[in-house]
């Protein structure tokens, strides 16, 4: 095991200080292009700009991209599939919080 | 070495068809996936089940899984007796799909580790971007902070082996960061090949669980115990926040489960989350003969059914 220097650095906080490409998006969850563009079709992820060479993806879409990543990965799910998902997965996290507001664990 | 039952894992007999131990994955996959899940275990089950079923869905490795024999318990000591894959040949297809190849003892020791196959690099290429979960304070949320944080990561060698490399950061958490946010660390992911720019290292943010705080985006939850008098003729106490402590009027006549919301005492930002402190109220104990006789006193004191209103 070796040990490295200790280096201090600053990040960004993607979800507000970050605009991603569609090939920085690609880099960042290691996805292919052609899924992104198959969620983006299927409005999993809802890019600025027309055309796939001006898509700026809010930095929201990156968690979204993993999660949509690992759902068709690990259960094999399409594009369609992908977004049925994480609509139910968006609709059960707001229900959730909905009973944290009111006292519920 | 522990040996493991993959059969039990996925909850088949030995005698189940390809069909059905496909079936019965993905229908336990769906059930623990981690991201669909809350259950505290359901990241390890899922692991336990891709490994199930790589060797099961693949006719090469449950035969040479199935020929040590059913004897064998989840649970019990296990050496692979010598030579026990002769006359196997596997075709070498990529275990490493799903959770990115991390295996158990047990089934590195039969299968052994396999490099993960991804695209070949370029000679001149960016490194590839890491990700990483950190757990912080939530006060680091509101006051922000400089944590050190150790990350492992596996590298190869200069012979090719993957060895561990563990690092220190130390990284400035900005104010009014929020559970499931992602912080970029630009050039801190894999280094880049052949003169090309290394990665970017992506930290997910996750709040330590705290005895006394919970939060939901910015907003943070605390619960107050009250005593019976202090709810019903109203007081003013010292309540906890994660800034320290504040002073809350208490109004007359508050019931167990109201909420109190403190505007802008949650996690800092434009805007500010809240703070929402639960009521409860805390029975004293009766264990004195002076308590039971102000109990009594109550009890006179009050015409008082609790279990009346129900009938309304």
């Amino acid at each position: 095991m070796k040990q490295a220097n200790m280096t201090s650095i600053e990040g960004r906080v993607v979800e507000e200080q970050v605009q991603l490409t569609l090939v920085e998006l690609c880099q960042a969850c290691s996805a292919e292009e052609e899924h992104v563009t198959a969620w983006v079709f299927e409005g999993v992820l809802e890019p600025a700009g027309d055309s796939p060479q001006d898509w700026r993806f809010g930095g929201e879409s990156l968690r979204r991209a993993r999660l949509a990543l690992r759902l068709s990965r690990d259960l094999e799910i399409n594009p369609p599939g992908v977004a049925l998902a994480l609509d139910l997965l968006d609709e059960i996290a707001a229900l959730r919080a909905r009973l944290q507001r009111v006292g519920v664990r | 070495m522990k040996f493991k039952d993959y059969y039990e894992i996925l909850g088949v007999p030995r005698s189940a068809t390809q069909d059905d131990v496909k079936h019965a994955y993905r229908k336990l996959a769906r059930k623990y996936h981690p991201d669909v899940s809350k259950d505290a275990d359901a990241e390890a089950r899922f692991k336990e089940l891709g490994e199930a079923y790589a060797v099961l869905k693949d006719p090469e490795k449950r035969a040479a899984y199935d020929q040590m024999g059913s004897q064998w318990k989840t649970g019990q000591d296990f050496q692979p007796p010598p030579g026990w894959d002769a006359g196997f040949e596997f075709s070498g297809a990529d275990f490493g799909a799903g959770l990115g190849g991390d295996h158990s003892d047990f089934f590195e020791a039969l299968f052994g580790r396999h490099a993960k196959s991804g695209p070949r690099p370029h000679m001149h290429a960016q490194g590839q971007d890491h990700h990483a979960k950190v757990l912080i304070d939530l006060a680091d949320a509101y006051r922000g902070a400089r944590r050190g944080i150790s990350l492992r990561m596996p590298m190869l060698d200069a012979q090719g082996r993957v060895t561990m490399q563990e690092r220190t950061l130390e990284v400035g958490i900005p104010k009014g960061i929020r559970a499931g946010q992602h912080l970029r660390l630009a050039g801190q992911g894999a280094p880049g090949l052949g003169g090309g720019a290394a990665g970017d290292l992506y930290l997910e943010i996750a709040f330590k669980p705290d005895p006394q705080f919970r939060a939901d985006g910015r907003d943070v939850y605390v619960d107050l115990p009250l005593a019976p008098w202090e709810a019903a003729l109203g007081t003013s106490v010292t309540a906890p926040t994660p800034e320290g402590q504040v002073q809350l009027t208490i109004p007359p006549g508050s019931a167990a489960g109201r909420q109190l919301r403190l505007k802008g005492r949650g996690i800092p930002g434009t805007p500010p989350g809240d703070l929402y402190v639960t009521l409860s109220i805390a029975l004293p104990p009766a264990d004195s003969e002076a308590a039971q006789e102000a109990y009594r006193a109550m009890g006179k004191a009050f015409d008082f059914n609790p279990r009346a209103q129900k009938k309304g």
